[in-house]
């Protein structure tokens, strides 16, 4: 889902990281969908090698994946190959969580881990000789040392699944299916654009993605090294992944070999995601019950993490009590757990439903949990920007999923029928609720006798028999369309908190007349504010968009 | 069907029904009120309905109401104006807007103690079904007017809708062991007291969460973050 905020607070971050240019290219992408070079140009009116360097670096940083989109050619001469270029929007949107990931990998792993993490980060792609490269640069040990240290952390890195091979650079995509041809013709405006945007997108990442086999697989070190000084040579300082992208676009067959033996690896986005989705389920869970819950729901969720297969499960996969208990005990605050105590946590965790219990196996409601807390999210804007009634008739209108009378809901919820609608009606027009007029006229079935041409004809007709016409307007909350306004809303807000922020520290260099100290103080207390409110709020925007 | 009735019918005269001593135009008055049963109408709707001066049905009213054979009640959907009832009804429940209302106002302050008095019930019950909660309520004499179940549950939903009290179903193990599986009881919120504030989420912390001219906010307008009076308030350190 990417709203026009979302837009917008993508562009912000690509131009506080890479500057205008490149900004340029990824709003175009963003607002227009995948384009080939050409396209770009003609689009951003920029020269060829601004949007080619500014893609180079987009890719780079994976927030731009080339793929080759195979048509029929026109007079049956064979298919015609055409690059193309596609935003990945959530990669860049991670750029913000890059703290959230070193936080995880500094809980889980050494301080080894933490700095190769956060130069992974930093360059988008690098092989492994150039992390040993870029180690060696920064250190007065002796190589070997540095060599194996450096090792050591990506390959525990490489365990946890917290880094990835790179995904192929132009992968070839087959013509597009005829649902997703037809979508196109529907015009620019057609929702259904956004939906083929999406598949698109997803087909193109999983043409791209290396096979599960390959994903974590390292190559020997003397391959590496070899293939490593051989880029080196050549690109003069350039990052080999600009490197291997330049080369791969301006001329297909200079580097072939080396394209196919240097290995690139990058963060692996989806595996921080996973654990944030988890850590995001644990403290919600945490909310409404005890710690031994919490331990038991945690190690559930340690015993399954290896199984899931996308980011957005709806259930883990089921666990029996005893494995449950086995996991449980592994942790340090397990080790006094009773298994009747497990049990008992496990009760309680499927009221309301967070674990389901099927055949004396557990499974985690993922759904139900992630639901739990969006709800929760929004019910807390109404509370606060519409007041105690009007979070009362939201919550009514939620959980009933269906449309209400406006009078049902004053009575139900206990407040004036003369306010409820000024209330509603607040809801509506902010795009909280979907409103239906109804109006009911008193119609009764009329015998009618007819003769025509000396034949008798008797019928019911329904008519008009009252004059009162009664009107009632009906209400509901449309879930899909809150979400993507409350969603919306939140990019909006992230996308002021990082201005401000960027406000305030050009305000700063211009309050000159306030001493240095006091300047300094308030700058750090604003700063500090601001950007924790962002994360947080990033959290919330990763509850609707991510998980 | 006694609220829709058209006008010719109404016009029609029931003899013995009201006093002789009645003129012809408070005799229509009157029947047009009867006939509308324990709905009433209120005055407006009535010179609608009857071909007669404003002055002259006003008047027929004053009479009216003067002789015992109407009432003035007051009617929550539009508590301004004036709503009459033939005096051998009791206005419905749509006029007087049932249990909760008195003289046409909620009875927020009644409400508010019932529900207090419920949630402590439930509290103390740690799990407990509808007719529990009665039960407790019954014993306790919180309410001088007895409370039905269906008025108990009333309040136990809106207890719901505040987000004080869950509804669950009970699954016959653990703290519903005295419960039959499948039945819906009720359980206080987690970790807070009564009346306390949920926990307020990111979105809602911040200034733009709350904000009513959201809508209108842009990085570059005359509302923007740059300029933002909200934002002022909030970083003033």
């Amino acid at each position: 889902m990417v709203t026009q905020y979302g837009i917008k607070y993508a562009v912000n971050l690509i131009t506080t990281h890479f500057g205008d240019l490149v900004a340029k290219v990824c709003e175009c992408l963003l607002r227009k969908g995948p384009l080939n070079l050409q396209a770009i140009v003609r689009f951003t009116e920029l020269t060829s090698s601004q949007v080619k360097n500014s893609l180079l670096v987009l890719i780079q940083h994976n927030c731009v994946q080339a793929f080759v989109l195979e048509q029929p050619g026109d007079h049956g001469d064979g298919a015609k190959l055409n690059t193309q270029y596609i935003t990945l929007f959530n990669n860049i949107i991670h750029r913000w969580r890059f703290p959230k990931f070193l936080t995880i990998v500094s809980q889980k792993l050494d301080k080894q881990c933490v700095e190769l993490l956060e130069a992974l980060l930093l360059h988008g792609r690098l092989t492994l000789k150039q992390m040993s490269d870029r180690a060696k640069s920064g250190q007065n040990e002796g190589d070997d040392a540095i060599l194996d240290a450096v090792r050591e952390a990506f390959i525990k890195l490489r365990n946890a699944h917290f880094i990835e091979r790179c995904p192929a650079s132009e992968p070839v995509l087959t013509k597009p299916t005829e649902e997703e041809a037809s979508a196109r013709k529907r015009g620019p405006k057609s929702a259904k654009i956004l939906e083929e945007k999406e598949t698109l997108e997803q087909r193109v990442l999983e043409a791209a993605a290396p096979p599960e086999a390959l994903r974590f697989l390292i190559v020997t070190q003397t391959e590496c090294a070899a293939d490593g000084g051989k880029d080196e040579s050549n690109s003069s300082g350039m990052a080999p992944g600009e490197k291997r992208k330049r080369d791969a676009l301006e001329s297909e067959t200079e580097c072939g070999t080396t394209d196919d033996q240097v290995v690139l690896w990058r963060a692996n986005f989806e595996e921080f995601i996973r654990r944030l989705r988890h850590k995001a389920c644990i403290e919600n869970v945490r909310a409404h019950l005890d710690d031994g819950a919490i331990i038991v729901l945690g190690a559930m969720l340690e015993a399954t993490r290896g199984a899931e297969k996308k980011v957005k499960t709806e259930n883990s996969v089921p666990l029996s009590l005893n494995s449950i208990y086995e996991e449980v005990i592994k942790s340090e605050e397990g080790r006094n757990i009773t298994f009747d105590r497990v049990r008992a946590s496990l009760v309680q965790l499927s009221c309301p439903p967070f674990v389901k219990a099927v055949n004396e196996s557990y499974s985690i409601d993922f759904k139900k949990i992630i639901e739990l807390a969006q709800n929760e999210e929004v019910e807390s804007i109404v509370l606060k920007r519409y007041g105690r009634d009007a979070y009362r008739m939201f919550r009514l209108l939620l959980n009933s999923g269906r449309l209400l009378e406006t009078d049902k809901i004053a009575d139900t919820t206990f407040v004036e029928k003369k306010d409820t609608p000024k209330i509603l009606y607040k809801l509506w027009k902010d795009d909280y609720l979907h409103m239906e007029y109804q109006l009911v006229m008193n119609f009764g079935i009329v015998l009618v006798i007819q003769e025509k041409g000396g034949k008798k004809a008797v019928y019911y007709k329904l008519q008009l028999t009252g004059v009162r016409q009664s009107q009632f307007l009906l209400w509901k909350v449309n879930k899909n369309t809150l979400q993507e306004h409350v969603l919306d809303e939140m990019f909006h807000a992230a996308l002021n908190l990082s201005l401000r922020v960027a406000h305030e520290l050009e305000q700063e260099k211009e309050l000159l007349n306030i001493p240095q100290d006091k300047r300094v103080n308030r700058l750090r207390k604003v700063r500090l504010l601001l950007e924790s409110s962002h994360m947080k709020l990033d959290d919330a925007i990763m509850l609707f968009h991510d998980f | 069907m006694s609220r829709l009735q058209g006008p010719n019918s109404l016009k029609r005269k029931r003899p013995g029904s009201t006093s002789d001593s009645l003129t012809e135009h408070e005799r229509t008055v009157h029947d047009v009120i009867q006939g509308k049963q324990d709905m009433g109408i209120s005055q407006r709707d009535m010179k609608r309905e009857i071909n007669l001066p404003d002055n002259l049905v006003t008047k027929c009213l004053k009479s009216l109401l003067a002789k015992n054979l109407i009432k003035e009640v007051k009617n929550i959907q539009s508590r301004g104006r004036k709503h009459f009832i033939s005096v051998e009804f009791e206005p419905s429940n749509e006029i007087t807007g049932g249990a909760w209302y008195v003289e046409g106002s909620l009875d927020t302050e009644y409400i508010n103690v019932l529900k207090e008095q419920c949630w402590r019930k439930i509290y103390g019950l740690k799990v407990a079904t509808l007719e529990g909660v009665t039960d407790a309520i019954k014993r306790s004499n919180v309410s001088q007017i007895e409370l039905s179940k269906q008025q108990v549950e009333e309040i136990v939903k809106a207890l719901v809708l505040d987000n004080e009290v869950m509804e669950v179903k009970s699954s016959g193990t653990g703290e519903f062991a005295s419960i039959p599986v499948g039945k819906v009881c009720y359980k206080c919120i987690g970790k807070r007291g009564y009346g306390g504030e949920p926990k307020f989420g990111a979105m809602a912390s911040i200034p733009c969460g709350v904000c009513p001219q959201i809508s209108h906010c842009t990085p570059d307008g005359i509302i923007s973050p740059k300029t933002c009076v909200y934002y002022k308030k909030w970083l003033d350190f």
